[in-house]
This record gives structure tokens, sequence and C-alpha cells, in this order.
């Protein structure tokens, strides 16, 4: 299968501390690739680190056999990003947050479709400010999905959301799966995880401490439960009182 | 060019929606046209003078939009949008943050003309004002004020660390000019030791251009005050583009 994503050696500072230390990573095309961790693990910076958005300090790494500076406008084409902050003006509309993200790219998805899809067609004159947290978060999926892309970072995308919201989430996720788009997103959620993912990798103090599938950290660890298994591999030492 | 027209429209729409451009920098020039207009009436700007106060101060008011469009909006803009994420979001994109920069200038720019038209028609409609010098001189002193001006502003709204500092920095940029430099308060009623007070601010020197080509004055006056505003663009947009936080 065709490798969408490569990346070998990442390494990122902030000051003395190690926020990524050396992550390798490949992910096949129509893959879904989960990266988890606690909170302040790395995921987010390991994700800035790939788009270029944060500066690596070592470190390679190819998008759709693509230099992520060299070739930024290109491959920015046909990649659609949703990073963890909502990043929108106050004061938009969705129609007009829809139009504005659709004339950056040459080969832009009709909107409106998509909002249907995503049963946000009632919504295209709200502004962006009074969807709920679900109706947001669904409008974030469709912008990233406008250019068409072939494959999409999510970062958190069902943080704060009620299990309503989040099970609606999981389902548009699944149905792009289905359609063969590769997708890496990060999530604190082990069941959508189990769902969704076909690969994973847990990250504990921006160190890759697994990496597999759901199935293999499950066998690899003392523990039935994926989520027991994650807790397991990201606290060793701690869990055994916890579950006791 | 396509993303640059959508852009704009849709950042232009944001702005109305804002209303504070259309009060400080469409509504306020006329409102302090037509007080000046109905205090000085059509007297002469001093004894003997060959023009009336209307005419001395007709430069001067028309800048009143590219001080809240360069020093207020742009700085404030920039970096809410810095905050926001909404320059990093544009980095993964094929386009660049550097187009919603530009779209935001021209944004500014398009309520600076707008002002200078509706500006120039009140003052004909109510005050028989006509520009007695140059228009070509005229509209290039306009744009180079333009120019200095908004190369403040997307400086300090590329350096502020955070909205409320570059709130901070706007007012205190903002409020000096508007009443300081002649733009509301006329430069010529001001004190002497004012005037030289004054003649600090670059929009001080820029409405010094102004007056010179809306009045027919001689042009010999106007090199100190050109090559200062040049300067400033210049200085500022060398520091914009070096230290431009775009995070």
């Amino acid at each position: 299968m065709e490798t969408t994503l490569q990346v070998v050696g990442l390494c990122k500072s902030y000051g003395q501390v190690k926020a990524v230390n050396d992550i390798n990573m490949v992910v096949k095309r129509g893959e879904v690739f989960g990266l988890l961790g606690a909170n302040g693990a790395g995921k987010s910076t390991t994700i800035e680190c790939i788009l270029g958005t944060k500066k690596k300090d070592r470190g390679t790494v190819s998008i759709l056999g693509m230099d992520v500076h060299k070739d930024r406008k290109k491959l920015f084409a046909r990649v659609g990003v949703q990073f963890q902050e909502a990043n929108y003006q106050d004061k938009i509309r969705v129609s007009e947050l829809c139009e504005v993200t659709a004339s950056l790219y040459k080969d832009a998805r009709d909107y409106a479709g998509l909002l249907q899809q995503f049963g946000l067609m009632d919504k295209v004159k709200n502004l962006v400010s009074e969807l709920s947290g679900g109706e947001k978060q669904r409008l974030f999926i469709v912008l990233a999905l406008i250019p068409n892309p072939e494959v999409v970072f999510l970062d958190e995308l069902t943080t704060g959301l009620d299990a309503r919201a989040r099970r609606d989430v999981w389902r548009c996720l699944s149905d792009l799966k289905a359609k063969g788009l590769t997708i890496l997103l990060t999530s604190h959620f082990m069941d959508e995880v189990e769902a969704l993912c076909d690969n994973i990798m847990i990250l504990k103090q921006g160190e890759s401490i697994f990496c597999g599938t759901v199935q293999e950290a499950v066998e690899a660890s003392p523990y039935d439960k994926f989520e027991d298994a994650y807790l397991w591999y990201t606290d060793k030492e701690g869990y055994e009182y916890a579950v006791i | 060019m396509r993303s640059f027209k959508a852009l704009l429209i849709s950042e232009s729409k944001l702005s109305l929606r804002g209303m504070d451009m259309v009060i400080f920098a469409i509504c306020m020039p006329i409102v302090v046209l037509i007080v000046l207009g109905v205090i000085f009436g059509n007297k002469p700007a001093f004894e003997g003078a060959e023009y009336t106060f209307v005419d001395q101060s007709f430069g001067a008011v028309a800048t009143i939009a590219i001080c809240a469009g360069g020093v207020m909006g742009l700085p404030l803009v920039i970096s809410e949008y810095r905050s926001r994420k909404i320059l990093k979001r544009f980095k993964v994109t094929p386009t660049s943050p550097a187009l919603i920069l530009a779209v935001q200038v021209v944004n500014y720019a398009l309520y600076s003309i707008v002002s200078l038209i509706l500006v120039f028609v009140t003052a004909a409609l109510f005050f028989d004002y006509q520009l007695q010098g140059s228009w070509l001189h005229f509209l290039g002193a306009y744009l180079l004020i333009m120019l200095s001006i908004f190369s403040i502003g997307v400086m300090v709204g590329g350096l502020a660390p955070n909205p409320k500092i570059a709130g901070v920095i706007a007012s205190l940029l903002y409020f000096p000019m508007l009443i300081f430099s002649g733009t509301t308060l006329p430069y010529e009623v001001m004190p002497a030791a004012l005037q030289k007070i004054a003649d600090v601010l670059p929009l001080t020197q820029g409405i010094k251009l102004l007056k010179a080509a809306s009045l027919g004055l001689p042009l010999d006056i106007v090199l100190l005050p050109i090559i200062i505003m040049i300067t400033v663009a210049i200085v500022c947009t060398a520091i914009a583009l070096r230290f431009f936080k775009w995070e």
C-alpha cells in the first residue's frame, strides 16, 4: 500500500523540555491513525511539527511524498486540517466561513453538499459562534473536507462534546473512512479509537511507548479491555493500584 | 485573485458588522467637518487669508479615516487574528497568512477612500468647497500618508504579544494623533508650544502635505514632511517584515 505520511526521528524541544522525542510513524493510504496520550504528552506538538506550523528540531516528514516547507502550496491543496482551537473570525456566518475556505482552493468541493451531508444545512445563515459544540465540530470537519483532501488531520475533534454529539462526529468519520480517506486524529476517548483507528501510537512525555493496532496493544498488556490497556501503558507504575 | 476577492468581500462584511469603522472612519470625519464649518463658517482661515477655514481644514479632516484604520483598526485586527489562530489556519492552506493581511490593508484603504469622497462631497455641498491646488498632488500625498500610517499599524499588530497590549498601544497612538495632529482640533488654533509637540507626530507632517496640496501653496515647504513620511513607512515596514509574529 502507498505511504501517505512518513515521519522519521522527529524531535522538538521547548527550552530544556523535550516535547517530542524521536517519533517514527508510517501511515498508509486509507488508514485511520490515532495519536493517543495524556494532556501534554506531545500529540498536538507532533501534529504541528508534521504540518510545519511548528518548527521541528530534527527529523524528516513527508506527506503524500512531499516536503511540507518546499511544496507547501501544492501539499496543502490536498490536505485538510482541523486544529484543536476553533480558529474563525468573530461574527462570521457558517456560509461565509465555508465560502472563504472554498475560495482558498483551486478544486474545492461544493460546500453546500457537505453541509447537507453533515446535517448543517439549516444552520447556513447562523453565526458560527451560535452553533452548539457538536454542530461546530461537524462544521470543522466540513471545513477540513472542503479542499477535497486525500488526507485529513483532526486534533481532538470530540473533546468537550456530549455523548450524542460525539457519536454523530464518530459516524461522520466512519463514513469518511469507508470512502478511503486517510485520517490522522488525536483523541481522549478509547471507545472512539477502538472503533475508528487501524493503527495507534501512544505518547508519553513526548516519546512513543506503543505503536501498532488496538488489538496488539491489548494483547501485549495484562488486560482484556483497551481502555485498561491504554492506562497501563501510559502509567505503568500507578495503574496497578488504581484497578485494585 | 479569486481568494483575495472572496476574502475581501467577507472581511469587509465582518468589519461593517463590527460598526467601529463605520462610526470612526465614515461618520466621524463628516461630523467634524460640519462642526468646523458651522463654527468657523466660510470665514477666512486667518486675517487676510485667501482661503476659508474649511478650505484649510479639508485635508486634515480627510485623514481621520486613515488614522482610525491605520493605528486602531489594523493593529487590533492583526493581533486578534493571530490570537484566534486564524493566521495559523492560513498556513495550512495553499495560500498564506500574508493574504489575509493584504486583504485587511486594502479593506482599511477602501474605508479611507470612501471617507475622502464623502468628506469632499459634504464640503462641496454645504460649504462651497473647491480644491484650489492640484488633485494629483493631493491624492499622491493622501496615498503616502496611508502608506506611512498603515505601516505603523501593521508593525504594531505584528509585534504586540496579545490583543490587549495591541489595544493599549493602538489607543496611545490613535487618540494623540486624532487630537494633536490637527485632524479634529485644527493645528492653526493650537498654541505654538503645542504645535511643536504636534510636529513630532507623523500624521501632523502628512496633514501639512495635504494642506499645501489642497490650497495650492508653494511646494518648497513640503520636502521635510515628505522625507519624514517616507522614512516612517520604510522603517516600520522593515521592522514589521523582520519581526512579525505569525503566532
